[in-house]
């Protein structure tokens, strides 16, 4: 019979004998059977294989052979049948297949998300990301110990709110047990997923405490410079005026007057040599306290004229 | 039969049919051939006739090398067999290609 015609015998025409309702139960039956295996390809194939083997053997020989003539219309019905659990089958195990590529691929995406949740997780910075909606959809555990936030909504709003998308800003939030932390928010697009965000929250607290300090010593630094300078400069005309009002003591003088004018400057360059060597000592030690110290001292002072 | 690598190339020369009146024997002398071999690819080229009792040897030598742990693969068949498999859905559910060497590429 030629290929054409057995094909189309098999297939069966319109008007021809079905398989009987018994079997059309049973491939029915079979089906379901398959669906229910379908979710793995190796075992919905087991099963295949089992039921083809089957239904070969109790397949007729001359109902698949070309050479022959005329199938027995009984050897027509049972290919019937085979060609009907063989066509559901075929279609299942494309499915299947499928279906266990998808199935990969997730477990793929579920182990990289898992990574991606471990890396996360050991980061100090704060890390969350946005949907292109703008809807909060994760954080990792930095992220909500940094903020202080009691849920995922509040630390959402604390970011849309304090922080415009694409920008950066630092916010202050309070700290459990007192205090006030200062948190610097990047929000930045994620690549490959357009409108997503991720926004990065780091405690710049100490950095910001850190910076205050390194300015204040560079002031420091200045100040214990322009004192260096200071007393230098003083130094050598003050050794001067000591020595001249020393000599003007040393002569013999009648004059009341001379001889006060000169104790006082004596008494006055003696007090700015003490000045003198105090500056010294705070350009030696380097200390904050003592400039302030030393500057205080100062202004108690009385000006020198003001004992004449 | 070949062996290459860790796949065997079985080659059923020497039967232009597969019928009821040749099946079983050739079914165990393939299965005597392949042993504890996984992975083949059985050469239909020379098979001209398959009737259900043939078909039948393909289905048991495909599930051989499944429980093996291994595949099995046809190729050069020839349109009789072609179409035999295409009536009962078979060339969706095994591994057909073109030629041996495709075959054992894949």
């Amino acid at each position: 019979m030629p290929k054409s015609k057995l094909k189309r015998e098999a297939a069966g025409n319109a008007g021809e004998t079905l398989p009987d309702l018994a079997e059309l139960c049973r491939i029915h039956e079979i089906g379901l059977d398959l669906i229910e295996r379908s979710h793995d390809v190796d075992e919905l194939l087991d099963r295949v294989l089992d039921e083809y083997e089957s239904r070969l053997k109790d397949l007729p020989s001359d109902a698949l052979d070309a050479r022959s003539t005329a199938p027995h219309p009984a050897s027509l019905g049972k290919l019937r049948g085979l060609v009907m659990f063989a066509t559901q089958a075929a279609a299942l195990k494309e499915k299947a297949i499928v279906a266990g590529e998808l199935k990969r691929r997730a477990a793929m995406l579920e182990a990289a998300n898992s990574r991606l949740d471990g890396v996360l997780a050991a980061l100090s910075s704060g890390v969350m990301i946005f949907s292109a909606q703008g809807a909060f959809l994760t954080a990792n555990v930095a992220a909500r110990e940094l903020a202080g936030a009691a849920d995922d909504t509040a630390l959402a709003n604390l970011i849309a709110h304090g922080v415009p998308r694409g920008g950066e800003a630092e916010i202050d939030v309070p700290i459990a047990g007192g205090g006030r932390r200062t948190l610097l928010v990047a929000r930045r697009a994620m690549t490959g997923d357009a409108g997503s965000e991720v926004v990065l929250v780091t405690d710049v607290t100490e950095r910001n405490r850190a910076v205050e300090e390194r300015v204040r010593l560079e002031k420091l630094a200045e100040a214990l410079k322009t004192l260096s300078v200071l007393s230098h400069k003083i130094n050598n005309p003050l050794t001067a005026l000591l020595g001249r009002a020393q000599i003007l003591q040393a002569h013999k003088t009648n004059d009341p007057g001379v001889v006060k004018a000169a104790a006082v400057i004596e008494e006055a360059s003696l007090r700015i040599a003490d000045l003198i060597r105090e500056l010294a000592q705070v350009v030696k030690d380097g200390r904050q306290g003592a400039v302030d110290e030393l500057l205080d001292m100062s202004a108690a002072t009385p000006p020198t004229t003001s004992r004449r | 039969m070949v062996r290459e690598g860790g796949v065997a190339r079985l080659s059923l020369s020497g039967c232009d049919a597969i019928d009821c009146a040749n099946a079983a024997a050739v079914k165990a002398e393939a299965l005597r051939l392949l042993g504890d071999v996984a992975d083949v690819v059985i050469d239909l080229s020379c098979v001209e006739y398959l009737d259900s009792a043939g078909v039948g040897v393909l289905v048991g030598l495909f599930k051989n090398a499944r429980l093996r742990g291994g595949r099995a693969r046809f190729c050069g068949l020839t349109p009789g067999v072609r179409s035999v498999l295409e009536i009962i859905q078979l060339d969706r559910i095994f591994e057909i290609y073109d030629d041996v060497e495709t075959a054992v590429r894949s």
